[in-house]
């Protein structure tokens, strides 16, 4: 991509933006379905942009977070509270479960942080699957289906998700612009002199944490309403938390267009693999992003946003990864 | 196919330049009946994935050498659409919309795994495409689908069963062990057995779930071992089962009967287990020891197992029999109906009563199929035999 001036970047984006708002209006569902994808993981990606990117926190949790919005947006629903309520009650309770977590789990750095969150993973999908009087365990949950013919859900679902992905935006704008992305980036670069010189890495690393697993709520309990059933295995699927990261290091972590970019060049190519090369997808698909990992290793947005930010250090860099 | 495949290409062309791929969909003439699959090639239900496909392929194989399926006056030859879902929920909704509003398939046949058959029946039920599931139990059929069918009877039938034939063969069996998978159907023949052994007045020793991808099971043999049952009962998949006979090995638990659902049913839990599998007991939901007669595409369940032995040099088991019968209840459906109407042919599934080389079919309100006298069959020899129902028992119960 070359240099684009930050104008011509955001029309950029709105055109694509727009573009994956009119698909019901000119496609099939099924290629709604794909842009339903992209909106998805594009939230996603912004989510893990905030821990990932701007403070360098190589976090596996987003599948934790994904998980734990399916079940409590559909066990609120089972229980009677209204759709959007449930939605936003799933928000509520996952960015406090982060924040409450974060307090614990943010005192591990790099290696350490990173195995900690997939660990994390692994123990919420432990919980909930043998909760079984509660969650239903490993015969997962049905949740009520969203009313409407086939067309009327897939535009639902498609401005539901693409809603989450422009106020994970929006929200990515004001972190950019604010103390708080300062405060990260200062701790992605050094968190011992950020400290020194007054920022409270801590509380900044909550708040980035927290922010990090709020959408991925949102977006995890409009999942369980859009497929109507879902069990321990795939909420909390491995897969999902590792490709989270690598759609933003596609793009460019701890930029503000990155995520977007490489969530939605992800989906497609794996799309586009997956259509056409049945047998060898996912070995194209590994060869491609090991490609991509090493010789764009602040990912395709790395050449516009030189000059912008400070240029990361190669050990930033392999610990960004 | 080369002009499906170079349009596939440049459909995913047309996605990945920007989502235009709508405008690619070319309008289906109706002549072939196409039914959509989505199947685990690839990822953890691949073993079973692959033997649905070569089910598929037989019959597939079978009815268009008679010219396919006849549709009221005219015969209509029979496509197939399947898919990899990678054994992953997510793609196999998404495959499931794909296959009907993309490949614009007729009907559809879940895949294996049941939380999948769920995922794809919501879809499948949103559209009003009749859907065939190969391997679903009563959770599986709990949302009140309207267009969910399956061609295995319910789970109760096989305890129900095994209670019987055990208590016969060991009138004294007093304590039965429980170990089952925290997983759809294991876990539903796990609890199902806790609650049927209660009925029949035995004690329940033991009765624990582990969690999927448990590596180890010392701990509840451990237990179950000073439990001292008469009856040890596991339910899990192939892998899981294999272990556990291990670590029972190792650590020297033994009982007069041994129970694992549904691993003996399988050739290569027996083959991967060799002398350890022998007297392991099992139900399943057909056998083919157990010889039925049908007007389907195979007649005769010799038929399909000499078809399915020369095809992969594997004996069948039930997902091969299972996935058939799915087929095979479509064609007969869409026979009855004399349309390709979905709403016809749902109707006609759901009074459909036949017989086939895998037995009746016929389904119950909540779209199970109603099939009673279920296999109940033991390793002896290295072979399984069939212990019940009578008519088609093959030996005597050994106990160990």
């Amino acid at each position: 991509m070359p240099t684009l001036s930050r104008p011509l970047r955001y029309a950029a984006l709105a055109g694509w933006f727009a573009l994956l708002a009119v698909t019901p209006f000119i496609a099939d569902n099924y290629t709604v379905r794909v842009a339903i994808t992209v909106a998805m993981y594009s939230a996603l990606a912004l989510s893990w942009n905030f821990i990932g990117g701007f403070a360098g926190y190589p976090s596996f949790s987003t599948a934790a977070f994904f998980g734990l919005g399916c079940y409590v947006g559909a066990l609120s629903q089972r229980h009677g509270v209204p759709l959007v309520l449930a939605w936003l009650l799933a928000t509520l309770f996952v960015t406090a479960f982060a924040a409450a977590l974060g307090t614990i789990i943010l005192r591990l750095k790099g290696h350490y942080f990173a195995i900690g969150s997939i660990a994390i993973v692994e123990v919420v999908r432990l919980v909930i699957s043998s909760w079984g009087s509660l969650t239903g365990g490993g015969d997962g949950l049905n949740v009520p289906l969203l009313s409407g013919g086939p067309d009327r859900v897939a535009s639902t679902v498609l401005y539901v998700m693409l809603g989450i992905m422009l106020l994970a935006f929006i929200a990515t704008l004001l972190v950019d612009r604010s103390r708080l992305g300062f405060g990260l980036r200062c701790i992605n670069q050094n968190e011992d002199a950020a400290d020194m010189v007054g920022i409270d890495t801590t509380r900044y690393k909550i708040l980035g944490y927290a922010l990090s697993a709020l959408f991925c709520g949102t977006v995890g309990a409009v999942y369980a309403s859009w497929v109507g059933y879902i069990d321990p295995t795939d909420s909390f699927s491995i897969l999902l938390t590792v490709k989270v990261p690598v759609m933003v290091l596609l793009g460019g972590a701890g930029t503000v267009f990155g995520p977007i970019v490489g969530a939605g060049l992800f989906v497609l190519l794996e799309e586009f693999f997956w259509a056409n090369f049945l047998e060898w997808n996912r070995a194209i698909l590994g060869g491609i992003i090991v490609f991509l990992i090493f010789f764009l290793p602040s990912g395709i947005l790395k050449l516009d946003y030189r000059r912008l930010f400070r240029r990361k250090s190669p050990a930033d860099r392999v610990e960004a990864a | 196919m080369q002009q499906q495949k170079s349009r596939r290409l440049l459909r995913s062309a047309a996605l990945a330049l920007g989502l235009f791929a709508g405008l690619a969909g070319a309008a289906q003439a109706a002549d072939a009946i196409r039914i959509g699959s989505p199947l685990a090639l690839t990822g953890a239900l691949a073993s079973e994935g692959a033997k649905q496909k070569l089910a598929y392929d037989l019959w597939l194989k079978r009815i268009n050498a008679v010219g396919g399926i006849q549709v009221g006056d005219r015969k209509l030859p029979v496509e197939l659409v399947t898919y990899d879902y990678q054994t992953d929920g997510k793609r196999a909704g998404q495959l499931a919309e794909k296959l009907i509003t993309d490949d614009k398939v007729d009907f559809l046949t879940a895949p294996f795994g049941s939380g999948h058959t769920k995922i794809t029946a919501a879809v499948a039920e949103r559209y009003g495409v009749p859907i065939v599931a190969v391997a679903s139990s009563e959770p599986v059929h709990d949302q009140g689908f309207r267009f969910l069918f399956g061609t295995l009877a319910p789970s109760s039938g096989l305890i129900d069963g095994m209670l019987d034939v055990f208590r016969k063969a060991k009138p004294d069996v007093k304590k039965i062990a429980i170990l089952g998978r925290d997983d759809v159907f294991p876990k539903i023949m796990a609890s199902l057995m806790a609650k049927g052994a209660e009925k029949a007045g035995l004690s329940v020793v033991y009765n624990e779930l582990y969690p999927v991808g448990t590596m180890d099971h010392a701990t509840a043999i451990t237990s179950m071992k000073s439990a001292a049952p008469d009856w040890i009962y596991v339910t899990g998949y192939t892998a899981d089962l294999v272990l556990v006979a291990k670590q029972m090995s190792d650590l020297g638990l033994k009982a007069p009967i041994v129970t694992m659902i549904t691993g003996p049913a399988y050739k290569e839990f027996v083959d991967t287990l060799g002398p350890l599998a022998e007297n392991i007991t099992s139900a399943s939901w057909w056998h083919y020891s157990a010889a039925y007669e049908g007007d389907d595409v195979f007649g005769t369940t010799k038929a399909f197992y000499d078809e399915v032995l020369a095809a992969s040099g594997q004996e069948p088991d039930y997902v091969h029999a299972s996935s058939a019968a799915a087929l095979i209840t479509l064609q007969k459906a869409i026979e009855k109906a004399g349309t390709l109407d979905r709403e016809a042919v749902r109707k006609a599934l759901t009074e459909l009563d036949i017989k086939t080389f895998y037995g009746p079919i016929k389904f119950r309100a909540d779209g199970l199929n109603d099939n009673r006298d279920l296999p109940i069959i033991q390793i002896q020899g290295g072979k399984p035999v069939v212990l019940a129902p009578a008519a088609i028992a093959s030996a005597e119960m050994k106990l160990n």
